[in-house]
């Protein structure tokens, strides 16, 4: 391979290979994962305030929605942490209610 | 001023298990969590009018109270709560052209209540939690004025240390809620003055009235609430003398409205005797407005 041919192998192949990889990386590793937290015992949107407060609680939850209609929770983290089943478990709990499922 | 000291208004019934901080009820209180660390802060405001009188005095007597509730989450099954009563009473005797008033810091509550059962399913919840509390002699109970010593309707407080207690059962789905409070306050004697035991039993229905369906966005309700109070009183004391014109029965009937939505509750309910079944010439209760405000913080 010469020179002009290494050339264009490495702007047309490689650069857009290793750029796309970093980026693929960069989104499995660095971008916050979502959790959907089934709760129990959940009715009304004054109690919601309460389940939303602990799991906020929680170092590196992002943000927090939380459904009465179908009694779920969105936990987002911020970027690399991470959010036990148990962790969960206990803000669920602390709020007064139980934690059906954790995913 | 024996004609005044025959005003035997179950005076303390108006701010009684006017506690809960939680979602739910208005005139009493529920099970429902208070998440521990939390504070739940509620402000009452409740205006009694006492009219119907039996007697030939043609009574009139009204108490406005603030009523300040703060509930704290001690652990997810205890909480603790503390209410702080202002109130004004006003007693009026047209016939013999007199009218008494005081006004100020009324007798503080404190009690804790522990869940001691919860059953948790999808978009409901049934819980039962005893509680257990004191009323503490706070408001002043021998203010005067030209007329010499204040009746006891009319005094802010009553003087004396009074425990109560009682449970609640809550069921509570996305569409509804039921609470039933069952409670006895023994209350003791102070300044030669002891107001009679208080026995009640409340139930209270919350309905959803808006959205009538639910979607993922919902973050407010706004219930239409019914509730109903059993509250018998027993006869009042003075020198340990019972006072036949005091205690008595009564059912009262409340109807309200209530929006809630994640931090705060807004609510106004009319409650008005359904059934009075009073001793002698025990002064009759005509209507209670109640407006309140609570806020999860």
């Amino acid at each position: 391979m010469n020179h002009t041919k290494f050339a264009r192998f490495f702007r047309r192949t490689f650069l857009p290979l290793v750029v796309g990889v970093v980026l693929v990386a960069s989104t499995n590793v660095w971008a916050g994962t979502t959790h959907r937290i089934g709760v129990d015992g959940l009715a009304c949107p004054f109690c919601a305030y309460g389940v939303e407060k602990q799991l906020m609680s929680i170092p590196g939850v992002k943000s927090v929605k939380v459904t009465v209609k179908s009694g779920t929770v969105i936990v987002t983290m911020q970027d690399g942490a991470k959010l036990s089943r148990g962790r969960a478990g206990q803000a669920v709990k602390d709020a007064g209610f139980s934690m059906r499922s954790f995913k | 001023m024996m004609l005044i000291k025959q005003t035997t208004i179950i005076c303390a019934l108006g701010i009684m298990f006017t506690v809960a901080a939680d979602a739910a009820p208005i005139s009493t209180n529920t099970a429902l969590p208070v998440a521990k660390g939390e504070y739940v802060f509620r402000e009452q405001i409740i205006f009694n009018q006492s009219g119907d009188d039996p007697s030939t005095l043609d009574r009139d007597h009204q108490v406005s109270v603030s009523a300040s509730v703060l509930g704290y989450g001690v652990m997810p099954d205890l909480a603790l709560f503390g209410v702080l009563p202002i109130v004004y009473k006003r007693l009026e005797l047209p016939t013999a052209g007199v009218t008494r008033q005081a006004g100020g810091v009324g007798d503080a509550r404190i009690f804790a209540r522990y869940t001691l059962f919860q059953q948790d399913a999808p978009g409901q919840t049934f819980r039962i939690a005893p509680f257990l509390g004191v009323e503490l002699p706070t408001g002043e109970n021998t203010k005067r004025d030209a007329l010499g010593r204040l009746p006891m309707s009319v005094q802010p407080g009553s003087g004396s240390w009074d425990p109560f207690g009682g449970v609640i059962l809550t069921y509570q789905t996305r569409d509804f809620e039921i609470d039933m409070l069952a409670s006895y306050q023994a209350n003791t004697e102070a300044s030669n003055f002891e107001f009679g035991d208080v026995a009640r039993l409340d139930g209270s229905l919350q309905y959803r009235l808006w959205p009538r369906e639910l979607s993922e966005d919902t973050s407010a309700f706004v219930y239409g609430v019914t509730e109903f109070n059993l509250i018998h009183q027993e006869k009042n004391q003075v020198l340990n003398v019972s006072n036949p014109n005091s205690g008595g029965t009564t059912v009262f009937g409340l109807i309200g409205l209530q929006y809630v939505n994640k931090r705060q509750i807004f609510e106004v309910a009319l409650q008005a005797p359904l059934v009075q079944d009073l001793n002698g010439t025990a002064l009759e209760r005509d209507y209670i407005l109640r407006g309140s405000v609570r806020v999860n913080f």
